[in-house]
This record gives C-alpha cells, structure tokens and sequence, in this order.
C-alpha cells in the first residue's frame, strides 16, 4: 500500500489541545535517505508535528505510518518506532548522572540488548564521527553546548536509526558553538541518513535540504525545493517569514 | 492478551484493578471487624455516642462527668487538643521567632548560643523531652514547701496562679476581648487598605479603639466580680492544700512548654531560613537607597522573610498540633486519648477509628486553609520566593 | 584585580573576633552575656555531672545527696536495663553484637560507594537478617530468645531497621503511584498519601497494634512487633514518598523524553532516569526524614513496647531509684543525640556538597 521507499507518511494529521487546534490536517511523506527541513514561527506547530512521529505527542486524528508500522494506540507498534527513530532535542536532554559513554550505551545496552564490550565499542565509533572521543568518560555538565549536542546526536545514533528527527537543534546554543553541530549534521546528510528537521539555519536548509517544508498556524503553507523556496516563495507568509529571518 | 496491548485499553484496566485491589482490601477489613465486633455482641453504628461513658476525664476546660455521654467527651477532647495546641504553637513561635533571631545576628556569640539552643533541642525525641519535664514537675516540691516566685507557688501538684475572682463566662468574655483588640490594632495598622489615612487620624483611631477597649474590659471584670470581694486572689497555703488563684496541671503546663521548647527549635530553624531567603540584592539596594539598620530590616527583609516563611510554617503547625497527642503519656485527655480509652471501655473499635481520622483531617484542614488564607492575603504578586 | 586586593587584605584572627564580637559596645554585651549563659550552663553541667557527681556503683541515695551531684550509681547499676530491656542476662552479648550490626549498616550506606539500589538493598537485608539471627537465635547453637523478651536499644534500632527496610520500598512505590499519569491511580494514591500525613504517628501506631486484629482476618495478624513495625513503616513512607516525589518533579521533562525517544520502556526509565536524579535531588530531605523516624520510634513505648526509653522510665521507676531521673533521661537523651546528630550532620555534610 504504501511505496517502500517511504520513510515516514503522514496523512490527515490532526492535533488538539483542548480546544487549540495545534495540527491541521497535515499531510508529508518523506522517502528513504530524503532530508527534510522544516521552518516556521514559533507556535506554528512544526515540533509538535514531529513529536507526533515518534508519540511523544499524541495525534488526534489521521495516520502516522514509519517504516511500514503504523502509530497507533498499539503499544508494541509504539516501542517498534521508537527504536527506529532517533531524536535530538534543543535543550539536549542528556542524563546528567551518567557519563558521556553511559549515555551512549544505554539504549542499545537496555533495548536492543548488546552486551556491554559491543555497545561501548559501536558508541566509540559514534562518538568518534562526532569528533568528540576523547570526553567519553566525562560528565554532561562538564562539557560546552555545543560539545553536549553532538554527544546527544551520538546518542541518538547509537540506537542505529533508519529516521533522525531534530528539533531546533541549534536554537539553545550560543553563536559560536552552532556550527560545529551543523558541521557533523551535514556530514551526517551526507550518508545518506533520513532527516526531519525542524530548524531555522537556513543556510543549512540551502545547502543539505532535498526539501524545505514552511509551517504557519499548525498547516503546511507551502513546500519546495530549497532553490525556489528561497528564491520565489509562492505564499506571502513565508515571503514575510523569511524577510524576517534572512533581514539579520 | 492483545487487548492489554492498546495503550488506552491498559491505562482503563490499570486504574480498574488499582481501585478494585484497594476497595477490596476496604471491604474485607470491615467486614471481618464486622465479624468480630457481632462475635462480642457489639454492632456497628452510631447510638452508642449518646450513651454514658462511666469513666472520669483526667483534664477538661468543658465541664464533664461520668455520665456525660460519649460525643460530649469528644467534644471535650478536641477542646482539650486545640487548646494545648493554641498555647503550645503560641509558645513556639514565640520561642522560635527569639531562636531564630540570635541565629542570623551579626553577634556570633548569639548566633553561638541559637546554634547550640536548636542542635540540642531538635536532636532529642520530643517524647523523651516531654518525660523529662514531667518527671521533673513531679518532683517538685510538695505544696506545703511549695516555691514561691513572683506571688505564684510551684509545687508537684500544679502552678498556683494569681487569679482574678470573676466569674468563668466573664472571665472567657475579658480574654476574647483582649484578643479581639490585638488583632484589630494589629490589622489597622498594618492593612494595606488603611495605608493612606492621614497619621493624625490614625492616632485617634488607635487611641479610640484603645479607651473602648479598656471600657469594656473593666466594665466585664466588674460585673463578673461577686459583690464585697477582692478583685485579685492570691494563692496561699491552708492547712495541706493550696487555696486561691488559679491551678494549672501539672500535666499541662509541662506539656505546652514541651511543645514550645521543642517547635521553639524547628521554627527557630525556619526562621532563619526565611531571612536568609530574602535575596542579598533586597538588602544592598535597601542600604544604597539611605535606609538606616532598622529601617532596611522592618520594611524589606523581615516583610519578605515572612512571606518565604509561611508555607514552611504551615506543615510546622501541623505538626506541632498532632504532637499534642504525645499528651497522652502525661495523661493529657486530648482528643486521642478519649478515643483511646473510648475503645476500650466501648469496644466500639470501627467508629472511633473513623472519628478519629475524620477528627484530624478536619483540624489539619483547617490550619492549612487558614494558613494558606494568610499565604495568599500577603503573597508577592506574580512572584514566587523560593527557600 | 580582586585576587590582588584580598591577596593584601588578610583579616587577622583578632581582626575577625572584633568584627564578630566586639563590633560596638552594644555587640560587646550582647557577647559577655551569651557567653555568661552558655559558660554558667557548661559549668553547671561540668559541677553536676562530674565535679560533685557520685560514681560508685554501690552508692545509694544518702551519699549521692551528700556529694550534691549527679547520681551517676544509678546508670551503673542500671545500664544493662537501660540498653537491653528484659534480654536474659547470658545473652546480652548478643545485644550488643546486634546494635554494632545496625551502626555498621546505617555506616555503611552513608559512602557514596554503595549507593546503587542493588548494594544498598544488599547491605540492609544482610544487616537485618544477621541482626535477626543474632537476637533471636535458634540455630547456630544460639538460644531462642523471643521478641517479647527484646527490649531496649537494640529494640529501637530494630524498630527503625524494619520501618525502613518496608518503609523505603513502600515510599518508592507511593512516589511513583502518586506521580503516575493515569488520573484515578495518582488521585487515589494521593487521598491515602494525605490521610496518612494527617493523622498524628500515634495514632496510626494504636490502630495497628491494638486495633487490627479486628479488621484483619485471623491467619494476618502476626506479632505484634510486626504489626507496629509495619505501621511505622506506613507513616514514614507517606513522608517519604511526598519528598521523593518532590525530587521527581525537580527532574527536567526532557529527560523522560530523550529516554522515551530512545525507545526505553516504563520501568527502565523509572529505573536508570527518573528516580537516580529523583533521589540525588531529594537527598538531604531524604536523610532528615530518616533523622525523623528514627527519633519517632520512641513513640512504640506509648503501645506497650520496652524500646529504650521504656526501659529508661523502667531504670529509675523502683522506689529506690526514683529520685535520679535525670541522671537517667540523660543518658538515654545523650544515646539518641549520638544518633540523631551524626546523622543529620552527615546530611548537612551532603547537602553542602551537592550545592557546589
């Protein structure tokens, strides 16, 4: 029913908060390997869209279907996604009581049951494309945001992923320590790696995004390809958008 | 199986069988005291609470007698706790808010004494404090070699107390009228919503509330007074007994003083907590501002500290009132203890228990909700002091 | 600059007890009269309890009256009463054996090393078992002793071994019940949380011990012992498991997402997420409450038990005696204060250092 080259498939995507209605009838396919960067003003709904896809949020009505399972109130279909589908999140989210190394094998340690030797050896070799090898036995708190970010991308990719979600990774970190997390992004695009992003550099956009999705009110406004999206936005809201954003 | 898979599914069934476990547990425990209570011939309801009780109250403010029925000895015994709870929190604010002075002094010799005051006091069990104290009011001197001290004899037997000779209704009605002027003075100076009234009007208003007061004070003492007697008695030694004055039990006045002595330590504790909540920047501004010592700690730091005190104060309250059913090893009749010994003599177990909690919930709930009146009447707008 | 300013500016000693002490002539007072109150208290204890003091184990009223002081004959010829309670005098080694096991257990749990859930279980079931063993006896060649012969502080400190050894898994279970995302089963749990809090220790304590043979049917009785220790445990639990939660709520809500996102199941972020952050959070709160229960097992007294503070009442309560009670509630005040301060010291101690 579904291509098998599709990744994720949303369709008729509906979300409420008592009676907000956060998510109108959203509707995204994203293929294997496709790179997908969502943008928008905040409270336009795009993070919530893409907790939905991993039920960190709850939709109300449609389908989310990953990887062929379908996201239903089925709670093995749930754990199913969720060991497919890694996140990365703004505020990074490390476990602060456990070291770099810790927070790396605890997830194959626990779900995909690898012994310790393996898993410590897999979060190596993650750590290391990160370029961060050498903090593995530090704690969270004692590394900068920029440093924690690429541990919490690690982390992600240890679980081995087909689909990576970020959301805004790069909006909690200070000016300077941004790029060093676009950088392994971009490499990580690179290798063919399926990716949501929700995210507002939009020179990363430009320059990875096979397509650039623009949010507004909880609706998909207009999508596209990253050339004419920046170049010839269709709608006036994302012109005023991205005046707003490319303006500084 | 597959059902319990659905994520909704589980969370309805999960619930059912907690609610289900739990109103099961219920159910048995009633029903096999039930069974038990039907097997000495009792059964369960309520009548029994008209019936005589047929024992003696060791302590009363509310007149009682072994006739009296069961729900006037509750009554008496929720009297009894609330006013060794009233005296005793009074005690221990009062206690508490000198401790916790000398604990944030700029003395360190103060402080020096508040520390060792609180390390000692907190550390022991309040039981063993409340033991002691006894024991030690029962080894008092007899009343015939009772100490003498300000016009009041200590003995074994009790606190003799200059009284006044009035009678009890007038005597109830002068101390609410005393209380009932320190908290209108208290509150018109210090409401917000008098705030603006011009200081020459205020002074007439204090001096107005002051002379009525005293009015109505003298006036209670002299109708209450029995005609051709003196106002004031004095305690004297006739014979083997002390005649005169007022008596207080031994098993109260150690009991509040207990309680006193040992919240005394807790409250000293929260409140040097509440100062030191009050943020360094509140002070540094206060002092650049020209506001000397006394001004900076009456208007900025003691008005925030309390503010960041009262929760705290609140779960301290609590406390302290169900600590005075410790009483009972004085042999304090508080509410606890006319339960207690109404199981007993009653056998009617299931009721009393409930009573018991009912009891309780509803004095807990009461000095919360008062409290947290309090809390919000003074809370900072769209501000929250954190300890 | 200021590492050059304070590297010059070194406030001497004298400098510092001027500022403290003798900063104006109000200060000044304020000290001599601290320092006489707390000076004329020291002496007064050091001239009761040790200058005029009577130490001979045969001395009996007259001379202690004599001497002025303290009475300190009475704790020799009582101690044994006092720390052991009815215990048969034979086996009183054992006793004391017991008490060493639970010093050494409540030591052993206060290093950092043996903080994971499976050592600190380890260590306080071996700790209560061996301490069982040893009082009870009945194998090993040891003679039964019975629990109605226990007594004295080897009762307290079984008393505050069982309350927490049921107590801690009770409040973990109560914390996440009342933190639980399912509205009936937080609700619910929090009424018993409530109710528990509400009524005063006592009371619960007289209902278990006097009042639930009633309620219970006859094959769930058990000992009384049992019976009161399970209800401390249940009070102390309500307590605890409001603190615990408080270290919950003190969790960051990602943190529960990274590990659901993850793909970690309930119990495993309860586990490995939740509750290791919960409790580093709740820790000095945690120890107070322990502080606190360990002085409210004093309470089991009042239901008829001969903990340390019975058997002290005990000690001077023959006529003989009966005028040293002091002496008395000093020594067993002095016991409890050993406990209760070594612990909420080593509480301070911890919260100090988790604040930098």
């Amino acid at each position: 029913m579904y291509a098998s080259t599709n990744a994720v498939e949303i369709r008729n995507l509906q979300k409420f908060y008592g009676q907000y209605h956060a998510l109108r009838n959203i509707n995204l396919s994203v293929k294997k390997g496709e790179k997908v960067v969502v943008c928008g003003p905040s409270g336009s709904g795009k993070s919530t869209m893409i907790r939905c896809i991993n039920r960190l949020e709850e939709h109300n009505d449609g389908s989310i279907n990953v990887l062929g399972t379908e996201l239903s109130d089925d709670i093995s279909n749930i754990d199913e996604i969720r060991r497919e589908v890694g996140m990365v999140f703004q505020h990074f989210n490390l476990f602060p009581h456990m070291t770099v190394l810790e927070n790396c094998t605890l997830a194959p340690m626990l779900v995909r049951k690898m012994p310790l030797a393996e898993a410590e050896a897999l979060a190596m070799k993650f750590l290391e494309k990160v370029r961060i090898p050498h903090q593995a036995d530090k704690f969270p708190g004692q590394l900068s945001g920029g440093q924690q970010q690429r541990v919490a991308i690690a982390r992600a990719l240890c679980m081995q992923p087909e689909v990576l979600l970020f959301d805004e990774p790069t909006s909690a970190l200070d000016p300077e320590m941004i790029a060093e997390v676009l950088d392994v992004m971009t490499s990580l695009a690179s290798e063919g790696m399926t990716m949501i992003c929700v995210t507002h550099e939009m020179g990363f956009a430009r320059k990875v995004a096979d397509r650039v999705i623009f949010m507004d009110a909880g609706e998909v406004v207009e999508e596209g390809d990253p050339e004419s999206f920046f170049t010839n936005p269709q709608n006036e809201r994302t012109a005023a958008f991205l005046s707003q954003i490319l303006s500084d | 199986m597959i059902m319990l898979r659905n994520q909704h599914t589980r969370k309805v069934v999960l619930q059912a069988v907690y609610v289900l476990v739990l109103l099961a547990i219920l159910i048995t425990g009633v029903f096999s005291a039930q069974a038990n209570m039907a097997a000495q011939g009792l059964e369960l309801s309520f009548s029994f609470l008209w019936k005589a009780t047929g024992w003696d109250m060791t302590f009363s403010l509310l007149p009682t007698s072994s006739s009296d029925p069961y729900w006037w000895y509750l009554v008496s015994g929720v009297v009894n706790t609330l006013f060794l709870g009233i005296i005793g929190l009074a005690g221990a604010t009062l206690v508490g808010g000198v401790v916790g002075f000398a604990r944030i002094s700029s003395n360190h010799g103060a402080r020096l004494l508040g520390t060792v005051y609180v390390e000692l006091f907190r550390n022991i069990p309040v039981i063993v404090q409340i033991f002691f104290w006894y024991a030690l009011a029962n080894h008092l001197p007899s009343p015939r070699r009772a100490i003498e001290f300000g016009g009041a004899l200590i003995s074994n037997r009790g606190i003799y107390m200059p009284g006044m000779n009035v009678e009890g209704l007038y005597i109830a009605l002068f101390y609410f009228v005393l209380c009932a002027y320190f908290i209108g003075l208290i509150w018109f100076v210090s409401a917000r919503r008098f705030r603006r009234v011009d200081p020459a009007k205020r002074r007439k208003v204090v001096w107005g509330l002051s002379i009525c007061a005293l009015a109505i004070e003298t006036m209670l003492l002299y109708i209450g007074k029995p005609v051709g007697e003196v106002l004031i008695t004095y305690p004297e030694l006739k014979g083997l007994n002390v005649q005169g004055g007022y008596r207080i039990q031994t098993e109260v006045y150690t009991l509040a003083f207990a309680i006193a002595i040992y919240g005394g330590a807790y409250i000293g504790e929260i409140v040097r907590g509440g100062f030191n909540a009050v943020g360094r920047g509140q002070h540094e501004a206060a002092r650049a501002l020209g506001l000397s010592t006394w001004q900076e700690f009456s208007r900025i730091r003691l008005p925030l500290a309390l503010r960041a005190m009262l929760p705290i104060l609140t779960n301290q309250y609590v406390w302290l009132v169900k600590a005075t059913t410790l009483g009972i090893v004085a042999g304090f009749s508080d509410f606890f203890m006319v339960i207690a010994s109404s199981i007993t003599h009653s056998g009617q177990t299931l009721e009393f228990i409930g009573i018991l909690m009912g009891g309780f919930l509803v004095i807990n709930f009461t000095i919360s909700s008062v409290m947290n009146k309090i809390n919000k009447a003074v809370a900072l707008k769209g501000h929250q002091l954190r300890m | 600059m200021t590492t050059l300013i304070s590297a010059q500016y070194k406030p001497t000693v004298w400098m510092k007890v001027q500022k403290n002490y003798f900063k104006n002539w109000r200060s000044a007072l304020l000290s001599m009269m601290c320092f006489a109150v707390l000076g004329g208290i020291v002496w007064s204890i050091v001239d009761w309890g040790i200058l005029n003091a009577t130490f001979s184990s045969t001395a009996r009223h007259t001379e202690c009256y004599a001497n002025g002081g303290a009475c300190w004959s009475i704790i020799a010829n009582r101690w044994r009463v006092i720390l052991f309670g009815l215990y048969p005098y034979d086996e009183q080694w054992r006793s004391i054996t017991a008490c060493f096991i639970v010093v050494a257990t409540i030591a052993f749990s206060c290093f950092p090393v043996f903080w994971t859930v499976r050592r600190l279980s380890l260590i306080w079931l071996v700790g209560a078992a061996s301490f069982f063993v040893i009082m009870k006896g009945g194998v090993f060649g040891l003679s039964l002793v019975s629990e109605e012969q226990w007594g004295g502080l080897a009762l307290t400190l079984f008393i505050f071994v069982g309350t927490v050894l049921i107590g801690m898994p009770l409040a973990i279970m109560l914390a996440l019940l009342r933190n639980s995302k399912l509205p009936v089963i937080s609700k619910v749990t929090g009424v018993i949380i409530d109710t528990v809090r509400s009524l005063p220790l006592i009371s619960i304590l007289f209902t278990f011990a006097l009042v639930l043979p009633f309620m219970l049917p006859d094959m769930l009785v058990g000992e009384k012992l049992y019976r009161v220790i399970a209800a401390s445990a249940l009070f102390f639990a309500a307590y605890q498991a409001e603190i615990i939660r408080g270290g919950m709520q003190g969790v960051p809500k990602g943190q529960e997402e990274a590990a659901q996102a993850l793909g970690l199941g309930y119990y495993q972020r309860i586990t490995r997420i939740i509750l290791p952050q919960a409790f580093k959070n709740a820790l000095p709160a945690m120890i107070n409450q322990f502080v606190t229960t360990f002085m409210e097992t004093s309470l089991v007294t009042i239901v008829g038990f001969f903990e340390l503070l019975a058997s002290a009442n005990a000690a001077y309560g023959t006529g003989e005696w009966n005028f040293a009670f002091v002496e008395v509630y000093f020594f067993v005040a002095a016991i409890y204060f050993a406990f209760v301060f070594a612990l909420s010291r080593y509480g301070a101690f911890l919260e100090r250092r988790m604040a930098n």
